[in-house]
Parts: structure tokens; sequence; C-alpha cells
């Protein structure tokens, strides 16, 4: 029995589509209401960001919740930079209570990259722990042991690196989060076939479910600067170029035109589960790739 | 010999050159002067130590040479070049003639070669009177009728023994001693005998007596003394030593048509210095090595030629002069003259009643120099046999101390060193990252202008030559040192800066810095966090705090702050005067300190230079490639950059800290360009304050 | 070994404002090897305060100078009777170690900081110093092939990499390499890549819940 409507339509076999969804730096969620309203039927679940790139905003929580109400089907990003156990134990009971029912787990960016350079870095888990953390209390106990009143379950998720520079350790610890209890996986961004082929040729052994990351690039810079300062982010030269020396909307059509074509071919290929499309700022260009893709 | 008694602060480890020197100069001291441009202090400390130096840069045979060290990397210093570079550029500069007697007691002194020569001078300096009897009507023993013109210019002589004279010593030439009774009678309290080995040794073989056949001794004095004999033919000389090397360049210009020697020893055995072979053998005469002389072949009285003998081995298993030869292999050579210069032994009369060794030498105690004969002391050629000049100059003032002490009734007492000896050879290692420098060889004239003149040929440094090879010295012995192993923090930092891998840490886990490989760099002094490396020569270690307070002193005194300080390279100030022409902004407020090498300089001097009111500060070097060791300029640079952290951090212009490459830049505008900086900077300032 | 780094001298200069008298006061051990409180150092931040003093700064201030061979063992401050008896100030150049024991030992003086501690760590060349060591109280080098993670992973995580290696070095400081893709190389080499494979539980915190105590030697 599926935990929640996104695990279920992931079993269904369904090229499932999620959205990444950025919330806004202050207590103003017009923007973030915009878009949700304007996806949350167009895609199977909606992410919504925690601190992404350390950047202070409004919490992921919050804007779980404003899916919730707003009818769609959110999942919870947590990261483990800015909380200890104790507040993120806290955090996914009462996320569990308010009917949220998927959570992605993540270690987090660093302090550093962010804007609040100053602040104490927590780290007191990381993502697998994370991952074992939820299962324990799923289990109906909390991480030192005692008996919870009211439990929880969540669908489990966590995020991997295809395209990484430098595969074996990346391999090695989405096995460690396989083992640890994650059931979905939603990967950086996918721009080489050829080395997604490898790895879901290494994935597919394990019963989790991959969701390939599309980010939507709009600008020779945007992506350049990407590749020097987000981590995770490996653009590669062939992108590059198509990119090059096109500004404004015409740099625009060519990212959505590359984000199409990466969604179709991966469709057709019967790769993968389906797409995470992070569209950051550019959330309304998603229906537009999703309909040119032919989802 | 005022060193030998002072207790200083001297740490520095004695160094083979001095070690090897009989007078044992301190030869690291005055090239090290010479290198820096300091030529009069340099024969200070020369003169210091040697009564004659003139002429030994001409003649001596520099043992100080053969233990350099730096022949280990590549040539020996040329220090005898540089000691007559010194003495010539200082003529009579730093010769102290007055001389007071303090004392009754006269000495008498028998013989004036450089024995009796020396022990005089150190008499007349003790306050004795002194009289020296020579037999011959010139004085100067040896150095006049033994060692030809064109080694020891006369001129050099007669000015030495002239001094002497001015200062007190009676010499009294064609005056034979026959008897030392007569002496004592005549008042005399001691008397030292020196007479000498002037009597040519003769091997007792057939032929010997044939006209055209002479001993060296008999041929050199009657060269010496003016006599020209035309030597048309061919010239044979027969010996391996310093002598025998005279005989033959007196005989090259003398006419000969060709002039060979034939010695007992094999090349590497021969005892003439290796220049004069060299000098010989550029002049076209042909050595020949491993032969005796079995008999003097001649026709009707005169020589014709010498029968030849190959002589297998020269010294016996306990290297005693002992040939042995294969009579059986027997050789020829033509001669028109034969000069023997075999040896030589000393002709004392009997009437002196001194005990005769059976070499035919005078007998001493070796501590005392006394013969047994109350009040009689003997040294030089008549004791040890033929040695040289300065061995003999080394005796005199020894014997000097000696007879000092007989008179003030003293019991003698020798003191040898109160420093330490190097022993050790630089490790592999350091020779390796010493950079290698062609040694400035002295000029010499060319030989075709050499063979026909009784001139020297051998010429003086110029400056720059001077002053490039005394940079050559690798200051042995005088390195830096860890003065306190309890504050020593271990930190390393000495080890990982220096730029020749010197110090090491030991099995107990302590760092040691080995002064038989420390080049005296300095750079390690100026990093140790915790101060406690020091260079073991106090001048070393004073001469930058002692420059800026002098110029505090002498801001004070004249109520006005220098414009700006400069740490400037002594050697590129004076030596090779690539900096010199920083002089001539004195009298625009620039003050300059010599330092002994930018490697030196430390922050704090930099931050006390800001303390004298100074508007900028800079370092000079003389230039990395010219600095005679590695990586001065980049620590410099260091410092620097750390003065001006500092100073930033008060608010001071980092501008105001610069340092000097003197091969990268042309110092006089990069001067002049400071100095209109920090000017400007001046003028800003007074108007902000006048504000 | 405690490495610090001096603080600006601007910063120190305020800090002694209240005071007249001050005694610098070195260290002979850590922070001589770090080049920052050493006999040198003393030496050279009084030449600085004077010239600050020449330029206005720090005015009618009378500044002395001494070094003990450790500032974190009372024994040897004992000479501190003499040296500070005079003295308003101790302006201590030790880690914080030795800037703590000085002010028990000195409780009626103001006992102020020179420098900056900032971590344990080893010398790799000319006057770079890199941490090595968290004092974290749980060391588990052995599973890492002698790479600790806490000091060297700039997230500390322990079951490691996280995604953000680019060209093996770290997202948040791109001169240093990442911590983990150095362990797995070692481990790797060394056929042990199981242990970086085996789940790493939360690190137990208590250990290094301050202030920390050791009993008994």
């Amino acid at each position: 029995m599926a935990i929640s409507a996104f695990e279920e339509k992931l079993n269904s076999g369904k090229f499932v589509v999620t959205a990444e969804i950025g919330p806004p730096k202050g207590t103003d969620v017009s923007e973030m209401v915009k878009h949700i309203r304007l996806l949350k039927d167009r895609v199977d679940a909606m992410n919504v960001t925690d601190h992404q790139s350390s950047v202070m905003r409004f919490p992921s929580i919050g804007g779980c919740l404003l899916i919730k109400e707003l009818g769609g089907e959110p999942i919870l990003q947590m990261t483990t930079r800015d909380r200890n156990r104790i507040a993120l134990q806290a955090e996914l009971l009462f996320a569990y209570s308010r009917g949220i029912r998927n959570v992605l787990c993540l270690t987090g960016d660093a302090i550093d990259i962010g804007d609040h350079k100053e602040a104490k870095p927590v780290f007191d888990l990381d993502s697998v722990q994370l991952i074992r953390m939820v299962r324990t209390m799923e289990g109906g106990k909390d991480m030192a042991g005692n008996d919870l009143k009211g439990g929880v379950e969540f669908y489990v998720g966590a995020s991997c690196n295809p395209g990484c520079d430098f595969i074996e350790p990346q391999l090695l610890k989405f096995e460690k989060k396989v083992m640890a209890g994650a059931r979905f996986f939603q990967t950086q961004g996918v721009y080489d076939l050829s080395s997604f082929r490898r790895f879901m040729q290494y994935a597919r052994q394990f019963d989790v479910k991959i969701l390939a990351g599309i980010i939507v690039l709009f600008s020779y810079r945007m992506a350049i600067y990407m590749n020097e300062n987000v981590p995770g982010v490996f653009v590669p030269e062939e992108v590059l170029e198509e990119l090059k020396g096109l500004t404004g909307p015409e740099a625009l059509k060519a990212g959505i035109a590359i984000a199409a074509r990466t969604i179709r071919a991966l469709k057709e290929e019967g790769l993968c589960d389906g797409v995470h499309l992070m569209a950051i700022g550019r959330e309304h260009t998603i229906p537009e790739i999703l309909e040119i893709s032919g989802l | 010999m005022e060193r030998w008694s002072k207790q200083s602060l001297d740490r520095t480890y004695v160094p083979p050159c001095e070690q090897a020197c009989p007078l044992h100069q301190n030869i690291r001291e005055y090239v090290d002067l010479i290198g820096q441009g300091r030529i009069m202090e340099a024969l200070k400390v020369i003169r210091d130590s040697n009564p004659f130096p003139s002429i030994c840069a001409y003649v001596c045979p520099h043992k100080c040479e053969e233990n350099c060290r730096r022949g280990r990397i590549d040539k020996p210093i040329a220090i005898r070049a540089l000691k007559r570079f010194a003495v010539e550029f200082g003529g009579d500069r730093m010769v102290r003639i007055e001389q007071k007697t303090l004392f009754e007691e006269k000495v008498a002194i028998v013989g004036s070669g450089p024995a009796g020569l020396s022990a005089a001078y150190y008499l007349r300096r003790f306050g004795y009177p002194v009289t020296i009897f020579e037999a011959h009507p010139e004085a100067g023993g040896m150095l006049r009728l033994g060692i030809p013109e064109f080694r020891l210019p006369r001129e050099m002589l007669d000015l030495e023994i002239e001094r002497l004279i001015r200062m007190g010593v009676e010499i009294r030439t064609g005056t034979p001693v026959t008897s030392l009774d007569l002496l004592f009678r005549a008042g005399y309290k001691a008397i030292f005998v020196t007479i000498g080995a002037q009597q040519g040794r003769r091997l007792g073989i057939e032929g010997e007596e044939m006209a055209g056949v002479v001993d060296a001794i008999s041929f050199l004095r009657d060269v010496n003394l003016g006599l020209r004999p035309l030597l048309k033919g061919k010239v044979v000389v027969v010996g391996g030593g310093g002598v025998a090397m005279d005989c033959a360049l007196a005989a090259v210009r003398l006419g000969s048509e060709r002039v060979d020697i034939v010695c007992l020893e094999k090349r590497e055995e021969m005892p003439a210095g290796k220049e004069e072979i060299l000098y010989c053998e550029e002049e076209g005469v042909v050595i020949h090595n491993s032969l005796g002389v079995r008999r003097v072949v001649g026709e009707r009285g005169r020589v014709k030629g010498l029968e030849l003998m190959r002589c297998v081995s020269v010294f016996n298993e306990e290297g005693r002069f002992s040939p042995r030869f294969d009579e059986s292999s027997i050789s020829y050579i033509d001669a028109d003259y034969v000069i023997f210069a075999v040896g030589q032994m000393p002709k004392v009369p009997e009437d002196f009643r001194l005990p005769i060794s059976r070499a035919g030498t005078i007998s001493v105690d070796p501590v005392t120099l006394t013969t047994g004969r109350p009040g009689v002391f003997a040294g030089g050629d008549a004791v040890t046999g033929p040695s040289s000049v300065v061995d003999a100059l080394a005796t005199g003032r020894k014997a000097a101390l000696r007879i000092q002490d007989y008179l003030q009734h003293r019991y003698p007492f020798e003191k040898e060193f109160e420093r330490p000896i190097l022993k050790e050879e630089m490790k592999e290692k350091t020779v390796e990252m010493v950079r290698k420098v062609m040694r400035f060889d002295p000029p010499r004239l060319k030989v075709e202008e050499r063979v026909s003149r009784f001139e020297p040929f051998e010429l003086v440094y110029d400056w720059e030559s001077a002053v490039s090879e005394a940079r050559r010295c690798l200051r042995c012995g005088m390195g830096a040192e860890i003065t306190d192993q309890e504050r020593c923090a271990s930190c390393l930092t000495c080890l990982r800066v220096c730029p020749y891998g010197v110090p090491y840490v030991d099995e107990k886990g302590r760092v040691v810095i080995p002064p038989s490989d420390c080049v005296a760099c300095g750079i390690c002094v100026t990093e140790c966090p915790a101060k406690v490396i020091l260079l073991r020569r106090p001048s070393d270690r004073r001469h930058i705090e002692e420059g800026l307070n002098y110029l505090r002193m002498a801001s004070d005194a004249a109520e006005k702050r220098p414009t700006i300080v400069g740490f400037a390279c002594q050697y590129g100030l004076f030596g090779t005067g690539s900096l010199s022409p920083l002089f001539s902004y004195a009298k625009g407020g620039l003050e300059v300190i010599p330092v002994l090498c930018v490697g030196k300089v430390e922050v704090e001097h930099i931050i006390k230079a800001f303390e004298l009111g100074t508007e900028g500060v800079f370092i000079a070097g003389c230039g990395q490639r010219q600095c005679a060791r590695e990586r001065t300029l980049e620590f410099a640079r260091e410092k620097a950059a750390r003065a001006r952290e500092i100073i930033g951090g008060l608010g001071l212009e980092v501008q105001r800290v610069e340092v000097f490459d003197v091969e990268e830049l042309d110092i006089r505008i990069a001067i002049e360009g400071f100095i209109e900086k920090m000017g400007a900077l001046k003028l800003e300032r007074s108007l902000r304050e006048e504000r | 070994m405690i490495v610090a780094q001096q603080k600006p001298l601007e910063e120190i200069i305020g800090m002694l404002i209240p005071y007249d008298r001050i005694l610098i006061l070195g260290c002979g051990t850590c922070v001589t090897v770090c080049n920052v409180g050493g006999e040198r150092e003393v030496s050279l931040l009084h030449s600085s305060l004077r010239l600050a003093q020449s330029r206005g700064l720090a005015q009618g201030k009378v500044f002395s100078e001494y070094t003990v061979k450790r500032q974190c063992d009372k024994e040897f401050l004992a000479i501190l009777e003499e040296k500070a008896r005079e003295q308003d100030a101790v302006l201590s150049l030790a880690c914080g170690v030795g800037v703590q024991v000085v002010a028990d030992y000195l409780p009626d003086l103001a006992v102020l900081p020179g420098v900056n501690t900032v971590f344990m760590g080893a010398f790799s060349e000319a006057g770079t110093w890199d941490e090595r060591c968290a004092a974290c109280g749980d060391c588990r080098l052995a599973a890492t092939a002698g790479v600790c993670p806490i000091t060297r992973c700039s997230k500390g995580i322990l079951n490691g990499p996280c995604g953000g290696a680019k060209n093996g070095k770290c997202e948040a400081d791109r001169s240093q390499d990442c911590a983990w893709i150095l362990i797995y190389r070692r481990l790797e080499a060394k056929g042990e890549l199981d242990r970086m494979r085996r789940y790493y539980p939360p690190r137990n915190f208590r250990t290094t819940s301050r202030p920390r105590r050791i009993q008994g030697r």
C-alpha cells in the first residue's frame, strides 16, 4: 500500500514528473502561490527547497503546507545543515501531522556558499543518518530510544549525482542511501545521456525509483556560473556551445529546447522512472517544456 | 698576538687556513674585510700577526691555500695574492714605527734572515734593545741571497729592513760572530742564533768537483748579489724543491739554450710549490721525474753531462728520506752546466759550543727553543734545516716570546688556541648547493716578457678582481649556532629556511647547526622565532643594532630626523661598488646603514628605523647574482612585506618600505624616485597636520 | 600542534586603552613554533607598539617584555611574581589555554589575548599550517585511512562524500581537496573500501560538551 499519492504514481509505471518550487526570501508568498497554482495539475509532485545554496528563505515545511492547502502533492526537503537531530525529528512529527508524506533527505550545501557565511554549520547528521532517522521513527521510537506517542510514516527519498566527474564514491554513497532505506531518488542535472545510462545500469539492480534531474538553463553566463559555483552541477562543453552567443529570450528558448530534448530521450529509452524539473526562478517555462517533450 | 690572550665573545671555530698558517694569521677576517672594501682594516689584521707581510705576499708557500675548504667546491681562495693586494694598497700606512725602549736587557741576534728579523721585530715591540749581527755586507739572509729578485723584489726587502731600523733595531752588517762569549761579555743578556743553513749539500759522487758544476746556494748567491753569469748552453738542475725551481728560472734568464730539471721524486711527491713548477714549465723548463744522478761525466775537468739512474722510491715505510735506485736502468743527459739543489746545512762555528744533531743542525728544546747553553736560543733553518720564510717568521716570534719569558724569569707559557678547531669536512649535500665561482687568478706577465728580466712576473690584483676573489670565501667556522637548547622550540624553521640544508635533527631530537657546514648567510638568525640562533662572530651579531643606535644618537645630537634610512649591503657599498651611488644622496637626508649582507636584516630593524622618525626605509642588496649567498634578497623581501603589514596597521603608507635589487634596476633612478615619493608623503602629512 | 594567528595591531591597541603599564608575555612552545608568540614576535610587537606611540597612538603607556617556556603550566609562571608586579595588564601572546592559565594565576591583573587561537594542525610548507584535529574525543581515523573527516571535510560528515565535490575539490573551499574523495582513493588503494561502505551512526557530541575534563593522571 503506497504511503502517498506520489508513491502510487511511481509504482503505476507512469513516467513521473516532479518540479521544484523555490520559496521567497520573506513572507510575501504570492509568487510561490502563483507557481504552485500553475503546476499542481501538470506535475505529479512538487519539492520545496530547504534554503537552497545555503541562502536563508521561507522554510520548506511552510511551502509544503501551502501546496497541501492548494491541493497539490508536496515533497518536503530536509537538510542537516541548519538543525540538530532534536529539531529534525520534531519537524517530521509536525509534517506528518499536517498530512505531508514525502520527504527528501539531504546533507545540504556548505554554509560558505550562501549569504549568511558567519552562521554556525550544524551537520549534526548527514543524509544517510537522516534517512535512518526517519526509519527509526517509523519503528515507533525516537533516536534516543524513547517510545513515540503517535508515530510517522514517510515515502523517503534522497539525491544522487550521476554526472559527477569522479563517479565511484558517489555510487558507494548511493548504495549506502539505499541500504539506509531511501526509496526514491531525484538526481542532479543530467545532460550527458551516456554517463546517465552507465549510472542507470548500476542503479537498476536496486529496487528504487529514479527521477532524472533536469535543470533549465536560460543563458550562457548562468550555465557557466552554475558550473563553477553551484555544487553538484556539471554542464558539459557541448551544451555550453549551444548557448554561446545567445541572449535573452533566444537563450531561454535554447534552454527550453535542451531540456525538452533530454526529457524526450529519457522517456523514449525508458532509462528512468521520471524527471525532476529544476527551473529556478523560471517556473513558468515548465508547462512549455512538458508540452514540447510530449508529456 | 693580542687575540690569544683576550677573553672574548668570539665563538668562532679556528678555520683550516688559520690553523695551517705557521703565524696563525686571522686569514678569514682579512679576506672578509677585503671583500667588504675595507682594505686598510684588512691590512691592520694582517700586520697584527705578521711582521713582514710584504715579504710573505711574494714568497709564502701558502699552506693556508692548500688547506682552504673552498678547494673542495671549486678552487682555493688566492690568499697570498689577496694579501699582496692589501699590502700594496696600504703602502706605508698601518705601519707603527715608534717604539720606546722599556727594558735594559740587551738582546743579540746572530743572523739577519727572516727568523732573525722577525725575532728582532717582536723583541723591539716588547721594548727590548736589540742588535742584529750579520756577517754579510747586506742584511736579509736567504731573503736576499737565496730568493731571486723575480720572486722577491729587493725594494720590498730593503723597505722592511729600513722600517726595522727606524723602529730602533740596530743592524750591524759585515760583522760575523765567531764566539758567543764575546757577546755575553759585551753585555747582551740573551742571544738568538739564526745563522741559517747556507751550505749547499753535495752528493759525494764522482765528478762533482768538475768545472761547470755548482751547488744551488752558491749559484743563487752570485746571481742575487748582482752577478749575471752567462749560462750559454744546456743547464741541468738537480733537485725537486723550491730552490731547484728558483735555480731553473734564474737559468732561463741567464741565456741558457735549454734548462732541464732532474729529481728523485715523482711529480706528485715534489716538495716544490705547484705554482713554481707551473712557472718553470711555462718558461720551457722540462722536468724529469724519478731519476737520481749516478755520476757526473766530463772531459778535461769540465762537465759534459750526467749519468742518471731510475729512482724506484724516495721514502721508506716509515716515511723517512731513503731513496732506492735501480742501477740497471741507466740514462744520460747532456749538460754544459749542472746545479745541485739537493739540500742545505748550517755551518755552525765550534766556538758557539752548541749541541749539533746528526743532520748537522742545532738541537733545541722544541717548547723553549733553548740550546742547553744558558741564555742562548736558536731557530730557523739552522735548527730545522731548509724550510719556508713563514715558518722562520713564526719561529722568530716564538723565540721573542721565549726570550721575554727568560729575561723576566717567567715560566714559558705556551698557549695554543682558545677556540675550538674546525676539523670536519663539509657535507656533500652542502658542497653541491654552494654556487661554483671561477677563481680569479692574479695576473702574470706573458712568458715572452718574463724570460729576459729579473723583475717579478706575478702582478697584483686590481680592486675588482681582489674583491670578487675575496667574496668566494666560505667563512668557515663563523656561522650560526643555537645558543640555548632550552629555549629552542625545535620548530625546525632554521632547517626549513636554510638554502644550504645545513641544520639537522640529531638522535636526541635536538636541532644542530654544524659549524663545518654553515656558510654564515645569517638567514636562520633572522627567522628563528625564539631568537636563540646567533652568529659566532661578535661583529656580525652587533653591527646592525650598533648602526641604528649610532644613527639615533647622531639624529638626537643634530636634532634632525633622517628622511630616509637605507640598509645597504656593505659588499656592494664598498666592495664591488655597485651601491656606492647611494652616498651621493646623503645631503638629501638619506642615511645609509651598511649591513654585512641584506640576509641579516630583521623586521624589527625596519620598525626601529621608523622609530627614528624617518619617512621611508629601504633595503638595497648588492644583487642576487652578485651576492655570495643564496636567497638573501628573497628573505629581505619577505621581511619588507611583514614590515609593511605592521606599518599599514598603524596608518602609514606601505610604499614607505622598499627593497632594491641593484641588478634589476638603476640604483640612482630607484633612489631618486623613492626620495621624491617620501618627500611627497612628508609634505602631505605636514599639510594635513596644519589643518 | 596548536596554531594561532596574531591579532591585527589596531585591535591590540584598542584592547590596551584602559591600561598604562603592560607586560608583553610570550610563550616558548606552540606559538613560537608557528611564529606568532615567541621571543621574536614579542620583541617585534614591542617595537611596533613603540612605533605606534611615536605616531600618537597608545600614548602614555609603558611596555615591558618577557617570554616564559610555557604559559599553560603555572609552574613556569613563578617569574611573573616579579615581572608582573608593577603592571596593570599582561598582553599574552600564548594560545587561549595559556591566556587563561595566566589569568587564573594573576587574578588581579587584566590578562589580554594578543593572538587568535585557530586550530590544532600541522606545518605543510613555507608559512602554511593546516588544521588536522578537532579534538572530537572519538577518533575514527582507523576507518578513514588516516584522513580526519571532521577537520578536512567542511561539513564534517561521517558517511561521505556529499554531492558537491568538483574536480576533487570541496564545494565550500575550492582550494581544499574533498576529504572523502581522498579517503575513497586511499581505501581503494589498500583494498579496504568496505570501511567506507559501512553505515556510521551519528556522532556522540556528548564527548565535546563543554568544558571537557579528564580525570585521573
